[in-house]
């Protein structure tokens, strides 16, 4: 099938179209579709990598979604801007792991875990 | 404190619980509607003109493209709302029925799990507004438990509420030729709350950012035994079941 054509997304676009992908896959886990939520995670990381591709890498654009009222939004926005946002991103996953929000923190504390013994794949 | 006091706290904690779920399923109905705005999107790029009128809903041809309402003037366009930001004056119906699927009845019992967690209110009550939890009340109750020692929960009976849990999977130890009484040993066993373990069930089968993208079953095939059981033990932490 014909992947969707994000080079033709304005930024802001591409950042609302990853908190869908992310609120389908906080959907997807609530109610059991591992096939669904596995999916999303390469459209998610398409969106990511087009962000990426942007003049001054865009990843950054994501820092809006850190106060998203999902936490599934939360997360993925703070894992995938580490690399530019590692403060603040850092924060985020502090925050959904420090609120015992799940299973988002349990993600969470995998990637601060990971950062900590530096040996974080996300940045 | 008066019987009354204590009557208004639980319906305030219930009140709670019940618009976390009320936000939760908003936020489902919120995704439907944004994969429609994605679809509308991609319309635009090929030709779509959003300013041509539509018949409006009622009438039965409602949706088709036409030059004008029933008057001949252009339908208004109603103001739309992305998810982000959730209405707190949307009231949609809560399941109070059982849900029919296996699946939805799963989804809705995590999900009243988890805010009763958060907001510290006892799987009982909610029973009292969702008579249809009532069966899996205890399943909901267990999964407020805190986390306990390694010890604790190898001694552990399993009773309602509580499923004994795998450490290392036995699925893929046993397609890799590990013997049962090494799967099955007490060491490998722990009697954990029946709702955490759907979730790490469920964790072991989803893709990973922190495994380069592969679930942690994938990430695990071939591996040894004692990284196998590292990855569970870290897996019963990270989901506040063992001490860290």
């Amino acid at each position: 099938m014909k992947r969707f054509d994000l080079k033709s997304l304005t930024v802001p676009q591409l950042v609302e179209r990853f908190s869908a992908l992310a609120l389908g896959q906080f959907q997807a886990e609530l109610f059991g579709k591992v096939r669904i939520y596995n999916r999303l995670y390469d459209d998610i990381v398409a969106v990511k990598d087009e962000l990426k591709s942007r003049a001054g890498d865009q990843r950054s654009a994501l820092v809006s979604l850190y106060t998203h009222a999902n936490p599934q939004v939360r997360l993925l926005a703070a894992q995938w801007s580490l690399a530019v946002e590692r403060g603040a991103a850092r924060q985020v996953l502090q925050d959904i792991s420090d609120r015992n929000i799940y299973p988002q923190a349990a993600y969470a504390r995998q990637s601060l875990e990971a950062l900590d013994r530096g040996e974080s794949k996300l940045i | 404190m008066p019987a009354a006091d204590l009557d208004i706290q639980r319906l305030t904690a219930l009140l709670v619980v019940e618009g976390g779920l009320l936000r939760l399923k908003w936020l489902a109905a919120a995704t439907h509607f944004e994969i429609a705005m994605h679809r509308h999107m991609r319309a635009l790029k090929y030709g779509y003109n959003s300013a041509q009128p539509r018949v409006p809903r009622g009438d039965p041809n409602g949706g088709q493209w036409t030059d004008g309402d029933a008057n001949g003037n252009p339908v208004a366009r109603s103001r739309t709302r992305l998810a982000g930001d959730v209405p707190t004056n949307d009231r949609p119906e809560i399941p109070k029925e059982r849900p029919k699927t296996s699946g939805e009845r799963v989804g809705w019992l995590k999900a009243a799990a988890r805010m009763a967690a958060e907001q510290g209110v006892a799987a009982a009550e909610l029973a009292k507004i969702y008579p249809w939890m009532t069966y899996y009340a205890s399943g909901m109750q267990s999964y407020t438990d805190t986390p306990r020692s390694l010890e604790e929960l190898q001694s552990a009976t399993p009773g309602p509420g509580y499923d004994k849990h795998h450490i290392v999977e036995q699925s893929q130890a046993e397609n890799e030729g590990y013997s049962r009484e090494a799967i099955d040993s007490p060491d490998n066993l722990v009697v954990i709350p029946r709702m955490k373990h759907w979730e790490i069930n469920q964790w072991y089968q989803t893709r990973n950012q922190d495994f380069g993208g592969e679930t942690p079953r994938e990430y695990l095939s071939g591996r040894s035994w004692s990284v196998k059981q590292s990855i569970g033990f870290d897996a019963l932490k990270r989901f506040g079941v063992l001490k860290p």
